[in-house]
């Protein structure tokens, strides 16, 4: 007995810490995908029986299409515009301007608050008599109409960058603030001007933050599910397709639900494959462009 | 090593002791204190109403906490289909479509005078049918909700007074009518169909779906529904909140919607305060139910309790609240005994009643028709 614990103690005392973390990630993520897996190839309202048919009936409809279509445009417009507004707003924030603090703590709150809120006030903000077209119509020359934003294509866009933006930003920043800013000084000294600095030394040295934080951004936006169903009009995307499966026809539609929720998967794994290729070529991940 | 083994031994011992302690119990001895009430018919409105004034009316008068879920009906039928026997763990259901319950089989109490006694001032009518769908005795009628064509007086002097009117009316109105998204989660998607549909067939709309559907006065009245649905507000608002935010901004002026959550949510700001309603003449507003059921898969000593709690939201004094408190109807009659101050915020049942669509005119089928068909009624 003695002899055994002594030469299994390790893996065995490994295994009981991991027990309740491997049960946990089994029964919470592993045995309802299995399920999930299995609805999807069962015929609608059966308990037996195997068919395609839940699949191609998504795939082979052009509205199906749209939908996939709708949900990469809406995600990479979320990443790039996300990309494009945290690189700029991590620069200002790295150089602790007064009030620096409270800007962080700004940069924080779409996370902390929860989406549909998020949404419901979007709206209000942005509507035709929103504060932002209030403060259009009535104190900027020339604007007579309100934009119009709210269940737009574009409106849509703005409110997922509002809402998953942070991910990419907070990733960004404490990449930039760990960087040694003598190699900043060390350029600067050799003649390069603030944006030769930029172009050639921060940004290169920032990309992995930007590139781990734009995935995550990417990952959230796909997935998006409260925004687009209150703020989207005719902008839905799979989460909300797979939710008006369930939510609208009685009986539910589990099974028609379950296919597109593993398109969503497989179309999410192949994305993160791909971009994380594409991560490790540009030597982001192993942090090779330092 | 001796450390490590004592700490994981430890671990191992604690996490044994804590399972059982985590796990709930058997039944204690004497009457459960605790009932989990399943809604999935309340808005944002009602919501709230039986979170502020119910459960603490039912905790005070029967001693009873009531844990209030919010769910779907599709969810919570597939819950209840996974039931072990006798061992259900919700007890009273307050559902979207009690049609849809009863159609799916799940095992519901038989409800009736000698369980529910308050049950005897219901109008057996509502007791018989919803939706077209004999209800077995499986549910009590707890409200009624009336729906009326909502308009902002700011923008319509004059609104129409009938589908019929409304729909000849249209391009005065366009890109102003409030149509909920027919794929919505909302019973308004359908029910704003369905009453449109209702203005022009009339005693055709209790024939059965597959012969009403080959109707040519069907594909007319489905042909004036898509054409309506191009002259509404665009895009068509996902769920109510849209809506409203809609009459809010001034884009939308006039929709079919339930009277007493326009009511609410003008008292609350998120309608203007120039809301107004009308009762088309020609039997277009509709009498919404509300029923009560309780799970016949669950422990006895809980079905005893729910079954003492649904007669308590069926007293007199629970039934006039829902009328004075939200100017929602109720399900039993006893409308003389309401405050006369009620009726000078809505019309008296018996006035309604004169106009509402005939219940046996609203079939669950045709219900299930417009949400199946909801691509085409998308403009």
């Amino acid at each position: 007995m003695t002899a055994f614990w002594r030469r299994h103690s390790t893996g065995l005392i490994t295994f009981l810490l991991l027990l309740p973390a491997l049960a946990g990630f089994f029964g919470l993520f592993f045995y309802p995908m299995f399920l999930t897996v299995i609805l999807s190839f069962r015929p609608e309202g059966q308990t037996v029986g195997w068919t395609l048919e839940n699949y191609t009936m998504f795939l082979s409809d052009p509205d199906g299409r749209w939908v996939i279509y709708l949900t990469f445009i809406l995600a990479l417009g979320c990443t790039a515009f996300s990309v494009l507004l945290s690189v700029p707003l991590s620069l200002i924030l790295r150089e602790k301007v007064r009030g620096h603090r409270f800007y962080r703590l700004m940069v924080l709150i779409p996370l902390v608050v929860p989406g549909l809120i998020g949404a419901l006030g979007l709206l209000l903000f942005w509507g035709s008599r929103g504060w932002f077209n209030l403060f259009l119509t009535q104190l900027v020359p020339f604007v007579q109409r309100p934009v119009r934003m709210n269940y737009t294509l574009h409106g849509l866009i703005l409110f997922y960058v509002w809402l998953y933006f942070p991910y990419t930003c907070v990733t960004t920043l404490s990449t930039l603030e760990s960087l040694d800013q003598s190699i900043e000084e060390a350029g600067a000294v050799s003649g390069a001007n603030r944006w030769q600095v930029l172009r050639h030394i921060v940004l290169p040295l920032i990309t992995p933050g930007i590139l781990a934080g734009s995935v995550l951004t990417f990952m959230a936006a796909f997935g998006a599910f409260s925004v687009p169903l209150i703020a989207g009009g005719d902008y839905r995307p799979l989460a909300v397709e797979i939710y008006k499966q369930i939510a609208v026809p009685i009986p539910a539609r589990w099974s028609a639900a379950s296919a597109i929720a593993i398109i969503m998967g497989l179309l999410q794994v192949a994305f993160l494959v791909l971009y994380m290729r594409f991560v490790r070529r540009t030597g982001g991940a192993g942090g090779g462009g330092q | 090593m001796k450390s490590r083994m004592s700490i994981t031994i430890l671990l191992v011992i604690s996490g044994l002791v804590c399972i059982p302690l985590a796990t709930p119990g058997p039944a204690q001895a004497g009457a459960p204190t605790e009932l989990v009430m399943v809604d999935s018919q309340s808005g944002a409105n009602f919501q709230a109403y039986w979170q502020k004034y119910v459960i603490p009316a039912v905790k005070q008068s029967l001693g009873v906490n009531l844990k209030y879920l919010v769910s779907s009906d599709a969810e919570q039928i597939q819950k209840v289909k996974a039931w072990k026997p006798g061992l259900g763990d919700a007890h009273i259901l307050f559902p979207k479509s009690i049609a849809s319950w009863v159609k799916s089989g799940v095992p519901l109490e038989t409800l009736n005078t000698s369980n529910i006694p308050n049950s005897a001032k219901i109008d057996p009518q509502y007791l018989k049918t919803d939706e077209g769908v004999e209800l077995q005795s499986k549910a009590v009628l707890y409200w009624r909700t009336s729906y009326a064509l909502i308009y902002n007086s700011q923008y319509i002097k004059n609104p129409p007074k009938s589908w019929k009117e409304f729909y000849n009316r249209r391009a005065e109105f366009k890109d102003h009518i409030g149509l909920i998204r027919p794929d919505a989660k909302s019973s308004a998607a359908w029910r704003q169909r369905l009453t449109f549909l209702h203005g022009f067939l009339r005693e055709k709309m209790a024939m059965p779906m597959a012969q009403l559907e080959k109707d040519p006065a069907f594909q007319d009245a489905w042909n004036k529904l898509k054409d309506f649905t191009k002259y509404a507000k665009a895009p068509l608002p996902a769920e109510p909140p849209n809506l409203f935010e809609d009459f809010n901004a001034g884009e939308t002026w006039i929709a079919l919607y339930a009277q007493d959550y326009s009511l609410w949510s003008a008292r609350q700001g998120t309608m203007p305060p120039t809301i107004k309603a009308v009762y088309p003449e020609e039997g277009a507003d509709e009498i919404g139910t509300g029923y009560l059921a309780v799970f016949d898969n669950i422990p006895p000593e809980y079905k005893e309790v729910a079954l003492k709690v649904v007669n308590y939201l069926l007293s007199d004094d629970q039934q006039i609240r829902l009328l004075t408190t939200m100017w929602q109807y109720p399900g039993t009659d006893i409308t003389d005994q309401a405050p006369a101050i009620a009726w000078e915020m809505v019309p008296k049942l018996d006035v309604l009643t004169k106009t509402a669509i005939p219940r046996e005119r609203i079939q669950k089928d045709i219900i299930d028709y417009i949400k199946g068909h909801a691509k085409e009624l998308l403009p």
